[in-house]
Protein backbone atom coordinates (compact mmCIF):
# COMPACT_ATOMS: atom_id res chain seq x y z
CA UNK A 1 0.00 0.00 0.00
CA UNK A 2 1.50 3.13 -1.21
CA UNK A 3 -0.12 5.48 1.16
CA UNK A 4 0.33 2.94 4.25
CA UNK A 5 3.35 5.15 5.47
CA UNK A 6 0.69 8.80 6.04
CA UNK A 7 -2.51 6.19 7.01
CA UNK A 8 -1.54 5.95 10.97
CA UNK A 9 -0.93 9.69 11.22
CA UNK A 10 -4.38 10.24 9.30
CA UNK A 11 -5.67 8.07 11.35
CA UNK A 12 -4.22 9.79 14.82
CA UNK A 13 -4.92 12.88 13.62
CA UNK A 14 -8.51 13.27 14.96
CA UNK A 15 -7.38 11.72 18.88
CA UNK A 16 -3.91 13.69 18.97
CA UNK A 17 -5.79 17.41 17.94
CA UNK A 18 -8.13 16.68 20.68
CA UNK A 19 -5.73 14.98 23.80
CA UNK A 20 -3.60 18.09 22.74
CA UNK A 21 -5.69 20.99 22.56
CA UNK A 22 -7.54 19.59 25.77
CA UNK A 23 -5.14 17.78 27.85
CA UNK A 24 -1.69 18.37 26.96
CA UNK A 25 -2.03 22.46 26.73
CA UNK A 26 -3.82 22.99 29.78
CA UNK A 27 -1.13 20.62 31.19
CA UNK A 28 1.94 23.21 29.99
CA UNK A 29 -0.89 26.39 30.97
CA UNK A 30 -1.49 25.19 34.89
CA UNK A 31 2.38 25.14 34.73
CA UNK A 32 2.93 28.02 33.13
CA UNK A 33 0.17 29.58 35.90
CA UNK A 34 1.66 28.30 39.09
CA UNK A 35 4.63 30.92 38.30
CA UNK A 36 2.56 33.66 37.61
CA UNK A 37 0.67 35.95 40.00
CA UNK A 38 -2.80 35.34 38.56
CA UNK A 39 -6.03 36.46 40.51
CA UNK A 40 -9.11 38.78 39.68
CA UNK A 41 -6.93 41.77 39.48
CA UNK A 42 -4.64 40.36 36.68
CA UNK A 43 -7.94 38.94 34.75
CA UNK A 44 -9.00 42.20 34.54
CA UNK A 45 -5.72 43.43 33.36
CA UNK A 46 -5.27 40.73 31.78
CA UNK A 47 -1.85 41.10 32.64
CA UNK A 48 -0.66 38.26 34.57
CA UNK A 49 2.64 38.34 36.38
CA UNK A 50 5.26 36.02 36.56
CA UNK A 51 6.69 35.99 40.06
CA UNK A 52 9.04 32.55 40.35
CA UNK A 53 8.63 30.40 42.70
CA UNK A 54 6.59 32.66 45.06
CA UNK A 55 3.12 30.42 45.14
CA UNK A 56 5.24 27.04 45.55
CA UNK A 57 7.09 29.14 48.60
CA UNK A 58 3.90 29.99 50.03
CA UNK A 59 2.48 26.51 49.57
CA UNK A 60 5.29 24.72 50.82
CA UNK A 61 5.73 27.09 53.52
CA UNK A 62 3.76 27.17 56.91
CA UNK A 63 2.38 24.26 58.66
CA UNK A 64 -1.34 23.94 56.87
CA UNK A 65 0.20 21.94 54.18
CA UNK A 66 2.61 19.17 55.72
CA UNK A 67 0.05 18.71 58.89
CA UNK A 68 -3.10 19.20 57.68
CA UNK A 69 -3.31 18.29 53.76
CA UNK A 70 -0.63 16.20 53.54
CA UNK A 71 -1.67 13.58 55.81
CA UNK A 72 -5.24 14.09 54.90
CA UNK A 73 -4.42 13.00 51.21
CA UNK A 74 -1.52 10.29 52.04
CA UNK A 75 -2.88 8.81 54.98
CA UNK A 76 -6.75 8.57 53.90
CA UNK A 77 -5.69 7.02 50.55
CA UNK A 78 -3.21 4.29 52.61
CA UNK A 79 -5.78 3.31 54.08
CA UNK A 80 -8.50 3.59 51.55
CA UNK A 81 -6.00 1.85 48.77
CA UNK A 82 -5.47 -0.79 51.83
CA UNK A 83 -8.96 -1.68 52.43
CA UNK A 84 -10.13 -1.98 48.87
CA UNK A 85 -7.42 -4.14 47.92
CA UNK A 86 -7.74 -6.64 50.92
CA UNK A 87 -11.77 -6.78 50.89
CA UNK A 88 -11.35 -7.19 46.65
CA UNK A 89 -9.05 -9.61 47.43
CA UNK A 90 -10.65 -11.40 50.19
CA UNK A 91 -14.00 -11.47 47.84
CA UNK A 92 -12.29 -12.46 44.71
CA UNK A 93 -11.19 -15.84 47.00
CA UNK A 94 -14.77 -16.15 48.51
CA UNK A 95 -16.50 -16.08 45.00
CA UNK A 96 -14.42 -18.73 43.74
CA UNK A 97 -15.51 -21.18 46.56
CA UNK A 98 -18.99 -20.10 45.83
CA UNK A 99 -21.48 -22.32 43.38
CA UNK A 100 -23.01 -20.08 40.26
CA UNK A 101 -25.99 -19.50 42.32
CA UNK A 102 -24.47 -17.40 44.53
CA UNK A 103 -21.68 -16.37 42.76
CA UNK A 104 -24.15 -14.55 40.45
CA UNK A 105 -25.70 -12.93 43.71
CA UNK A 106 -22.39 -11.67 44.95
CA UNK A 107 -21.09 -10.38 41.99
CA UNK A 108 -24.42 -8.75 40.77
CA UNK A 109 -24.34 -6.66 44.38
CA UNK A 110 -21.04 -5.54 44.03
CA UNK A 111 -21.77 -4.44 40.26
CA UNK A 112 -24.45 -2.41 41.74
CA UNK A 113 -22.44 -0.85 44.21
CA UNK A 114 -19.72 0.01 41.72
CA UNK A 115 -22.66 1.26 39.26
CA UNK A 116 -23.40 3.98 42.15
CA UNK A 117 -22.45 7.29 41.02
CA UNK A 118 -19.35 9.33 42.91
CA UNK A 119 -22.09 11.96 43.72
CA UNK A 120 -25.02 9.89 44.66
CA UNK A 121 -23.32 7.19 46.74
CA UNK A 122 -21.42 10.43 48.48
CA UNK A 123 -24.54 11.58 49.47
CA UNK A 124 -26.13 8.25 50.57
CA UNK A 125 -23.62 7.82 53.50
CA UNK A 126 -23.99 11.82 54.24
CA UNK A 127 -27.87 10.82 55.06
CA UNK A 128 -26.45 7.66 56.64
CA UNK A 129 -24.23 9.67 59.17
CA UNK A 130 -26.58 13.21 59.08
CA UNK A 131 -26.13 14.26 62.43
CA UNK A 132 -29.97 15.03 63.04
CA UNK A 133 -32.17 12.32 61.91
CA UNK A 134 -29.18 9.79 60.10
CA UNK A 135 -29.93 6.25 60.38
CA UNK A 136 -26.76 5.77 62.22
CA UNK A 137 -27.21 8.43 65.34
CA UNK A 138 -31.11 6.94 65.32
CA UNK A 139 -29.33 3.18 65.76
CA UNK A 140 -26.76 4.00 68.62
CA UNK A 141 -29.16 6.09 69.93
CA UNK A 142 -31.84 3.26 70.20
CA UNK A 143 -29.18 0.87 71.61
CA UNK A 144 -27.65 3.68 74.21
CA UNK A 145 -24.71 4.06 72.73
CA UNK A 146 -25.11 7.95 72.27
CA UNK A 147 -26.93 10.50 74.18
CA UNK A 148 -29.83 12.78 73.46
CA UNK A 149 -27.73 16.01 72.26
CA UNK A 150 -25.80 13.63 69.77
CA UNK A 151 -22.63 13.98 67.44
CA UNK A 152 -22.00 15.85 64.21
CA UNK A 153 -19.10 13.35 62.87
CA UNK A 154 -18.11 15.82 59.57
CA UNK A 155 -16.94 18.67 61.70
CA UNK A 156 -13.86 15.88 63.02
CA UNK A 157 -11.40 15.16 60.89
CA UNK A 158 -10.72 11.47 61.38
CA UNK A 159 -14.55 10.83 61.77
CA UNK A 160 -15.09 13.06 58.69
CA UNK A 161 -12.23 10.88 56.42
CA UNK A 162 -13.25 7.65 58.16
CA UNK A 163 -17.13 8.24 56.61
CA UNK A 164 -15.01 9.20 53.00
CA UNK A 165 -12.96 5.78 53.50
CA UNK A 166 -16.45 3.73 53.96
CA UNK A 167 -17.68 5.73 50.65
CA UNK A 168 -14.57 5.21 48.53
CA UNK A 169 -14.00 1.66 50.06
CA UNK A 170 -17.76 0.52 48.97
CA UNK A 171 -17.26 2.35 45.80
CA UNK A 172 -14.24 0.34 44.72
CA UNK A 173 -14.00 -2.96 45.88
CA UNK A 174 -15.98 -4.47 43.19
CA UNK A 175 -13.57 -3.41 40.43
CA UNK A 176 -10.57 -5.34 42.87
CA UNK A 177 -12.78 -8.04 43.78
CA UNK A 178 -13.88 -8.55 39.30
CA UNK A 179 -10.66 -8.16 38.17
CA UNK A 180 -8.72 -10.42 40.66
CA UNK A 181 -11.38 -13.25 40.22
CA UNK A 182 -10.96 -12.65 36.04
CA UNK A 183 -7.47 -13.11 37.12
CA UNK A 184 -7.49 -16.34 39.22
CA UNK A 185 -9.29 -18.19 36.88
CA UNK A 186 -6.17 -18.14 34.86
CA UNK A 187 -4.02 -19.62 37.68
CA UNK A 188 -3.70 -23.30 36.74
CA UNK A 189 -5.79 -25.87 39.44
CA UNK A 190 -2.83 -28.80 39.29
CA UNK A 191 -0.46 -25.96 40.84
CA UNK A 192 -3.20 -25.80 44.02
CA UNK A 193 -3.80 -29.63 43.52
CA UNK A 194 0.31 -29.97 43.98
CA UNK A 195 0.51 -28.15 46.33
CA UNK A 196 -2.43 -29.16 48.45
CA UNK A 197 -0.64 -32.93 48.30
CA UNK A 198 2.76 -31.49 49.36
CA UNK A 199 0.82 -30.31 52.60
CA UNK A 200 0.58 -26.56 52.16
CA UNK A 201 -2.32 -24.92 54.23
CA UNK A 202 -4.52 -22.62 52.38
CA UNK A 203 -2.68 -19.71 53.63
CA UNK A 204 0.32 -21.04 51.97
CA UNK A 205 -0.77 -21.71 48.66
CA UNK A 206 -2.29 -18.38 48.60
CA UNK A 207 1.02 -16.46 49.08
CA UNK A 208 3.48 -19.55 47.65
CA UNK A 209 1.30 -20.18 44.51
CA UNK A 210 -1.58 -17.53 43.50
CA UNK A 211 0.23 -14.41 44.96
CA UNK A 212 3.60 -15.08 42.61
CA UNK A 213 1.18 -15.84 39.66
CA UNK A 214 -1.02 -12.87 39.98
CA UNK A 215 1.59 -10.47 40.71
CA UNK A 216 0.93 -8.27 37.72
CA UNK A 217 -3.15 -8.59 38.39
CA UNK A 218 -2.34 -6.79 41.67
CA UNK A 219 0.17 -4.72 40.63
CA UNK A 220 -2.28 -3.15 38.61
CA UNK A 221 -5.40 -2.78 40.83
CA UNK A 222 -2.91 -1.58 43.72
CA UNK A 223 -1.39 1.34 41.19
CA UNK A 224 -4.72 2.16 39.98
CA UNK A 225 -6.36 2.48 43.33
CA UNK A 226 -3.59 4.70 44.69
CA UNK A 227 -3.89 7.09 41.96
CA UNK A 228 -7.92 7.14 42.22
CA UNK A 229 -7.68 7.35 46.54
CA UNK A 230 -5.00 10.48 45.98
CA UNK A 231 -6.51 12.35 43.90
CA UNK A 232 -10.33 11.35 45.46
CA UNK A 233 -12.60 15.15 44.92
CA UNK A 234 -16.26 14.76 44.42
CA UNK A 235 -16.66 12.34 47.65
CA UNK A 236 -14.72 15.16 49.74
CA UNK A 237 -16.02 18.10 48.70
CA UNK A 238 -19.68 17.04 48.57
CA UNK A 239 -19.50 16.11 52.43
CA UNK A 240 -20.76 18.93 54.99
CA UNK A 241 -17.37 20.80 54.91
CA UNK A 242 -15.73 19.34 52.49
CA UNK A 243 -16.50 22.62 49.93
CA UNK A 244 -13.75 24.88 51.85
CA UNK A 245 -16.01 25.44 54.93
CA UNK A 246 -13.77 23.27 57.03
CA UNK A 247 -10.45 23.53 56.56
CA UNK A 248 -9.37 20.96 58.71
CA UNK A 249 -10.75 18.20 55.94
CA UNK A 250 -9.20 19.07 52.46
CA UNK A 251 -6.98 17.22 51.01
CA UNK A 252 -4.58 18.20 48.12
CA UNK A 253 -7.22 18.52 45.04
CA UNK A 254 -9.75 20.10 47.27
CA UNK A 255 -7.50 22.96 48.26
CA UNK A 256 -6.15 23.50 44.51
CA UNK A 257 -9.94 23.66 43.66
CA UNK A 258 -11.16 26.13 46.23
CA UNK A 259 -8.04 28.44 45.92
CA UNK A 260 -8.60 28.77 42.46
CA UNK A 261 -12.03 28.33 41.45
CA UNK A 262 -14.07 29.52 44.65
CA UNK A 263 -10.99 32.29 45.47
CA UNK A 264 -9.67 33.17 42.23
CA UNK A 265 -6.37 32.79 43.05
CA UNK A 266 -5.49 30.94 39.68
CA UNK A 267 -1.29 30.85 39.91
CA UNK A 268 -1.70 29.35 43.77
CA UNK A 269 -3.86 26.96 42.88
CA UNK A 270 -2.07 25.42 40.03
CA UNK A 271 0.90 25.26 42.22
CA UNK A 272 -1.00 22.99 44.14
CA UNK A 273 -2.70 21.75 41.35
CA UNK A 274 1.15 20.39 40.28
CA UNK A 275 2.69 19.46 43.33
CA UNK A 276 -0.48 16.94 43.14
CA UNK A 277 0.44 15.58 39.59
CA UNK A 278 4.27 15.22 40.36
CA UNK A 279 3.20 13.00 43.45
CA UNK A 280 0.83 11.31 41.04
CA UNK A 281 3.47 11.26 37.98
CA UNK A 282 5.95 9.53 40.55
CA UNK A 283 3.49 6.89 41.03
CA UNK A 284 2.76 6.60 37.02
CA UNK A 285 6.02 5.95 36.86
CA UNK A 286 6.00 2.91 39.04
CA UNK A 287 2.63 1.61 36.31
CA UNK A 288 4.94 2.23 33.56
CA UNK A 289 7.90 0.06 34.88
CA UNK A 290 5.68 -2.53 35.61
CA UNK A 291 3.73 -2.63 32.02
CA UNK A 292 6.98 -2.41 30.39
CA UNK A 293 8.02 -5.57 32.40
CA UNK A 294 5.18 -7.74 31.51
CA UNK A 295 5.70 -6.76 27.73
CA UNK A 296 2.62 -4.90 27.42
CA UNK A 297 4.28 -2.30 24.78
CA UNK A 298 5.54 -4.06 22.63
CA UNK B 1 -16.63 -29.55 42.57
CA UNK B 2 -15.27 -28.82 46.26
CA UNK B 3 -17.14 -31.00 48.65
CA UNK B 4 -17.15 -28.93 51.94
CA UNK B 5 -18.19 -29.66 55.63
CA UNK B 6 -21.22 -28.43 57.08
CA UNK B 7 -18.72 -25.49 59.20
CA UNK B 8 -17.47 -24.45 56.12
CA UNK B 9 -20.51 -24.42 54.17
CA UNK B 10 -21.69 -22.03 57.59
CA UNK B 11 -19.12 -19.94 57.38
CA UNK B 12 -19.55 -19.14 53.38
CA UNK B 13 -23.08 -18.26 54.57
CA UNK B 14 -22.21 -15.94 57.23
CA UNK B 15 -19.28 -14.45 54.55
CA UNK B 16 -21.57 -14.20 51.77
CA UNK B 17 -24.48 -12.10 54.20
CA UNK B 18 -22.34 -10.35 55.62
CA UNK B 19 -21.23 -8.85 52.19
CA UNK B 20 -24.61 -8.84 50.14
CA UNK B 21 -25.50 -6.77 53.84
CA UNK B 22 -22.63 -4.18 53.71
CA UNK B 23 -22.38 -4.04 49.28
CA UNK B 24 -26.74 -3.35 49.25
CA UNK B 25 -27.04 -1.34 52.36
CA UNK B 26 -26.32 2.13 51.00
CA UNK B 27 -28.44 1.50 47.57
CA UNK B 28 -31.14 -0.14 50.37
CA UNK B 29 -31.03 2.98 52.52
CA UNK B 30 -31.41 5.36 49.31
CA UNK B 31 -34.45 3.23 47.64
CA UNK B 32 -35.98 2.94 51.31
CA UNK B 33 -35.94 6.84 51.88
CA UNK B 34 -36.93 8.25 48.14
CA UNK B 35 -39.94 5.96 48.41
CA UNK B 36 -41.08 6.72 52.31
CA UNK B 37 -43.12 9.60 52.55
CA UNK B 38 -41.77 10.81 56.10
CA UNK B 39 -37.97 10.33 54.94
CA UNK B 40 -35.96 12.88 56.81
CA UNK B 41 -38.36 13.25 59.31
CA UNK B 42 -36.60 11.57 62.82
CA UNK B 43 -40.06 9.08 62.35
CA UNK B 44 -39.20 7.22 59.17
CA UNK B 45 -37.80 3.66 59.49
CA UNK B 46 -35.31 1.03 57.30
CA UNK B 47 -39.04 -0.13 55.94
CA UNK B 48 -41.52 2.90 55.02
CA UNK B 49 -44.47 2.64 56.54
CA UNK B 50 -46.04 5.07 54.09
CA UNK B 51 -45.09 4.45 50.62
CA UNK B 52 -44.93 7.35 48.25
CA UNK B 53 -44.16 8.01 44.61
CA UNK B 54 -44.28 11.73 45.29
CA UNK B 55 -40.36 12.47 45.71
CA UNK B 56 -40.23 11.12 42.32
CA UNK B 57 -42.72 13.00 40.71
CA UNK B 58 -41.79 16.52 42.14
CA UNK B 59 -38.04 16.06 41.51
CA UNK B 60 -38.99 15.67 37.50
CA UNK B 61 -42.01 17.70 37.63
CA UNK B 62 -41.30 21.19 40.23
CA UNK B 63 -37.57 21.02 40.39
CA UNK B 64 -35.33 21.45 37.30
CA UNK B 65 -34.39 17.41 37.40
CA UNK B 66 -36.01 16.43 34.52
CA UNK B 67 -34.18 19.01 32.13
CA UNK B 68 -31.05 17.86 34.39
CA UNK B 69 -31.65 14.65 33.09
CA UNK B 70 -31.86 15.38 29.47
CA UNK B 71 -28.58 17.51 29.81
CA UNK B 72 -26.54 14.48 30.92
CA UNK B 73 -28.13 12.47 28.20
CA UNK B 74 -27.28 14.75 25.55
CA UNK B 75 -23.89 15.55 26.85
CA UNK B 76 -23.20 11.04 27.17
CA UNK B 77 -24.59 10.24 23.92
CA UNK B 78 -21.95 13.02 22.28
CA UNK B 79 -18.84 11.80 24.02
CA UNK B 80 -19.56 7.96 23.92
CA UNK B 81 -20.59 8.46 20.21
CA UNK B 82 -17.40 10.93 19.47
CA UNK B 83 -14.74 9.95 22.01
CA UNK B 84 -15.21 5.77 20.68
CA UNK B 85 -15.13 6.61 16.81
CA UNK B 86 -12.03 8.64 17.33
CA UNK B 87 -10.07 6.48 19.66
CA UNK B 88 -11.19 3.35 17.44
CA UNK B 89 -9.28 5.27 14.78
CA UNK B 90 -6.22 6.02 17.29
CA UNK B 91 -6.14 2.38 18.34
CA UNK B 92 -6.00 0.78 14.79
CA UNK B 93 -3.15 3.43 14.07
CA UNK B 94 -1.44 2.15 16.98
CA UNK B 95 -1.80 -1.47 17.41
CA UNK B 96 -1.67 -2.37 13.20
CA UNK B 97 0.68 0.38 12.17
CA UNK B 98 4.85 0.26 12.84
CA UNK B 99 5.99 3.96 12.71
CA UNK B 100 8.13 6.61 14.27
CA UNK B 101 7.61 7.94 17.93
CA UNK B 102 4.54 5.21 18.31
CA UNK B 103 6.09 4.72 21.47
CA UNK B 104 6.91 7.26 22.57
CA UNK B 105 2.93 8.36 21.64
CA UNK B 106 1.94 5.41 23.93
CA UNK B 107 3.56 6.60 26.88
CA UNK B 108 2.58 10.05 26.12
CA UNK B 109 -0.97 8.29 26.21
CA UNK B 110 -0.42 6.64 29.70
CA UNK B 111 0.92 9.66 31.44
CA UNK B 112 -1.79 11.99 30.21
CA UNK B 113 -4.42 9.83 31.48
CA UNK B 114 -2.78 9.74 35.08
CA UNK B 115 -2.85 13.55 34.88
CA UNK B 116 -5.49 14.74 37.84
CA UNK B 117 -8.60 16.24 36.42
CA UNK B 118 -8.25 18.49 39.47
CA UNK B 119 -4.91 19.39 38.29
CA UNK B 120 -6.66 20.87 34.24
CA UNK B 121 -9.78 22.50 35.72
CA UNK B 122 -8.18 25.33 36.55
CA UNK B 123 -6.64 26.02 32.84
CA UNK B 124 -9.79 24.20 31.28
CA UNK B 125 -11.98 26.57 33.17
CA UNK B 126 -9.47 29.69 31.21
CA UNK B 127 -9.63 28.50 28.37
CA UNK B 128 -13.28 27.86 28.19
CA UNK B 129 -14.05 30.84 29.29
CA UNK B 130 -11.57 32.59 26.54
CA UNK B 131 -13.11 30.29 23.81
CA UNK B 132 -16.85 31.56 25.32
CA UNK B 133 -17.83 27.99 26.15
CA UNK B 134 -18.40 28.15 29.91
CA UNK B 135 -22.47 27.26 30.76
CA UNK B 136 -22.47 25.50 27.00
CA UNK B 137 -23.39 21.61 27.18
CA UNK B 138 -20.55 21.90 23.71
CA UNK B 139 -18.09 22.72 25.55
CA UNK B 140 -18.29 20.41 28.62
CA UNK B 141 -19.05 17.53 26.01
CA UNK B 142 -15.68 18.55 24.76
CA UNK B 143 -13.71 18.21 27.79
CA UNK B 144 -15.43 14.61 28.21
CA UNK B 145 -14.20 13.39 25.12
CA UNK B 146 -10.54 14.86 25.94
CA UNK B 147 -10.75 12.86 28.81
CA UNK B 148 -12.08 9.48 28.20
CA UNK B 149 -9.83 9.54 24.78
CA UNK B 150 -6.41 8.47 26.52
CA UNK B 151 -8.20 5.56 28.19
CA UNK B 152 -10.49 4.02 25.31
CA UNK B 153 -7.40 4.36 22.50
CA UNK B 154 -5.68 1.79 25.20
CA UNK B 155 -8.69 -0.24 25.73
CA UNK B 156 -9.45 -0.70 22.35
CA UNK B 157 -5.77 -1.08 21.38
CA UNK B 158 -5.77 -4.44 22.71
CA UNK B 159 -9.07 -5.83 21.31
CA UNK B 160 -7.81 -4.52 17.58
CA UNK B 161 -4.13 -6.74 18.17
CA UNK B 162 -6.75 -9.82 18.63
CA UNK B 163 -7.63 -9.56 15.83
CA UNK B 164 -5.60 -11.79 13.64
CA UNK B 165 -3.88 -9.96 10.51
CA UNK B 166 -4.55 -13.32 8.24
CA UNK B 167 -7.96 -11.90 8.34
CA UNK B 168 -7.01 -8.40 6.74
CA UNK B 169 -4.69 -9.83 4.55
CA UNK B 170 -7.78 -12.06 3.18
CA UNK B 171 -9.33 -9.27 2.76
CA UNK B 172 -6.81 -7.74 0.55
CA UNK B 173 -6.51 -10.53 -1.62
CA UNK B 174 -9.98 -9.92 -1.88
CA UNK B 175 -9.59 -6.59 -3.08
CA UNK B 176 -10.76 -4.77 -0.52
CA UNK B 177 -9.18 -1.68 -0.11
CA UNK B 178 -7.77 -0.97 3.48
CA UNK B 179 -11.14 1.52 4.36
CA UNK B 180 -13.27 -1.35 2.67
CA UNK B 181 -11.07 -3.87 5.15
CA UNK B 182 -11.87 -1.59 7.99
CA UNK B 183 -15.81 -1.65 7.72
CA UNK B 184 -16.03 -5.03 6.86
CA UNK B 185 -13.63 -6.78 8.52
CA UNK B 186 -11.97 -5.28 11.61
CA UNK B 187 -15.12 -2.84 12.70
CA UNK B 188 -17.24 -6.03 13.21
CA UNK B 189 -14.97 -7.84 15.11
CA UNK B 190 -13.92 -5.30 17.76
CA UNK B 191 -17.40 -4.21 18.66
CA UNK B 192 -16.97 -6.35 21.76
CA UNK B 193 -14.03 -3.77 22.61
CA UNK B 194 -16.66 -0.77 21.47
CA UNK B 195 -19.26 -1.90 24.02
CA UNK B 196 -16.56 -2.00 26.64
CA UNK B 197 -15.16 1.37 25.89
CA UNK B 198 -18.12 2.97 25.46
CA UNK B 199 -19.81 1.60 29.09
CA UNK B 200 -16.64 3.41 30.95
CA UNK B 201 -17.35 6.87 28.68
CA UNK B 202 -20.84 6.61 29.09
CA UNK B 203 -20.16 6.00 33.03
CA UNK B 204 -17.62 8.71 33.47
CA UNK B 205 -19.89 11.50 31.70
CA UNK B 206 -23.56 10.69 33.04
CA UNK B 207 -22.04 11.80 36.55
CA UNK B 208 -19.00 13.43 36.46
CA UNK B 209 -18.79 16.03 38.89
CA UNK B 210 -15.76 18.48 39.07
CA UNK B 211 -16.06 19.72 35.38
CA UNK B 212 -20.09 20.25 35.33
CA UNK B 213 -19.99 22.15 38.66
CA UNK B 214 -17.17 24.53 37.58
CA UNK B 215 -18.25 25.14 34.13
CA UNK B 216 -21.76 25.07 34.03
CA UNK B 217 -24.31 27.94 36.56
CA UNK B 218 -27.58 27.74 35.08
CA UNK B 219 -30.43 25.16 36.17
CA UNK B 220 -30.91 25.12 31.70
CA UNK B 221 -27.64 23.71 31.15
CA UNK B 222 -27.11 22.07 34.56
CA UNK B 223 -26.27 18.05 34.13
CA UNK B 224 -27.21 15.19 36.62
CA UNK B 225 -23.55 15.83 38.68
CA UNK B 226 -23.74 19.75 39.42
CA UNK B 227 -27.54 19.10 39.47
CA UNK B 228 -28.14 17.07 42.54
CA UNK B 229 -25.66 19.78 44.70
CA UNK B 230 -28.22 22.23 43.30
CA UNK B 231 -31.06 20.19 44.94
CA UNK B 232 -29.66 19.57 48.11
CA UNK B 233 -28.40 22.64 48.32
CA UNK B 234 -32.10 24.52 47.91
CA UNK B 235 -34.02 21.82 50.14
CA UNK B 236 -31.74 21.26 52.76
CA UNK B 237 -33.90 18.40 54.50
CA UNK B 238 -35.82 17.31 51.56
CA UNK B 239 -33.42 14.12 52.31
CA UNK B 240 -36.69 12.24 50.05
CA UNK B 241 -36.39 14.33 47.18
CA UNK B 242 -32.10 14.05 46.96
CA UNK B 243 -32.74 10.06 47.49
CA UNK B 244 -34.80 9.69 44.63
CA UNK B 245 -33.02 12.02 41.96
CA UNK B 246 -30.19 10.18 43.06
CA UNK B 247 -31.92 7.21 42.23
CA UNK B 248 -32.83 8.53 38.73
CA UNK B 249 -29.40 9.23 38.72
CA UNK B 250 -28.31 5.57 38.93
CA UNK B 251 -30.81 3.28 37.31
CA UNK B 252 -29.00 4.08 33.94
CA UNK B 253 -25.28 3.41 35.65
CA UNK B 254 -26.86 0.19 36.56
CA UNK B 255 -28.27 -0.90 33.76
CA UNK B 256 -25.00 -0.32 31.45
CA UNK B 257 -23.00 -1.81 33.87
CA UNK B 258 -25.63 -5.01 34.37
CA UNK B 259 -25.32 -4.83 30.26
CA UNK B 260 -21.61 -4.89 30.10
CA UNK B 261 -21.14 -7.18 32.74
CA UNK B 262 -19.11 -9.68 31.35
CA UNK B 263 -16.62 -7.34 29.37
CA UNK B 264 -15.76 -4.98 31.99
CA UNK B 265 -12.39 -6.72 33.83
CA UNK B 266 -11.69 -9.19 30.88
CA UNK B 267 -9.86 -5.89 29.05
CA UNK B 268 -7.43 -5.18 32.45
CA UNK B 269 -6.93 -8.70 32.75
CA UNK B 270 -5.95 -9.71 29.52
CA UNK B 271 -3.58 -6.96 29.85
CA UNK B 272 -2.18 -7.80 32.67
CA UNK B 273 -1.94 -11.26 32.10
CA UNK B 274 -0.55 -13.52 29.09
Amino acid sequence: MPSSRWRPWLLLAGPLLVIAGLLLYPIVRVTVLSFQQYGLKEIISGKPEFIGLDNYREALSGSYLWKTVLPNTVVFALVAVAGTIILGTLVALLLQQLGPTLRALVIGSALVAWALPAVTGTYVWVWVFDPDSGIFRRTLQSIGLLGPEGTNWFLDRMSFYAIAALNVIHHGFPFVAITIFAGLATVPEELHEAAKLDGASAWRRFWSVTMPLMRPVFAVVTILSTIWDFKVFTQIYLMPGGDGQNPEVLNLGVWSYIQAINRTEYGFGSAIAVLLTLLLLVITLFYVRAMFREDELR
Amino acid sequence: MRRSSPLAKLGKGVAVTALLAFTLFPVYFMLSTAFNERAGSGTDSLLPKHWTFEHFTHAMGDGHFGTYMVNSAIVTVATVVISCALALLGAVAMARFQFKLRTTMLVMILIVQMVPAEALVIPLFLQMKDLRMLNSLAGLSLVYIAFSLPFAIWNLRGFVAAVPVELEEAAYLDGCSWWQMFRRVLFPLVIPGLIATSAFSFVMAWEEFLFAVTFLNSDARMTVGAGLRQYFGQNVNDWGGLMAASTLVTIPVVVIFVLAQRRLGAGLVSGAVK
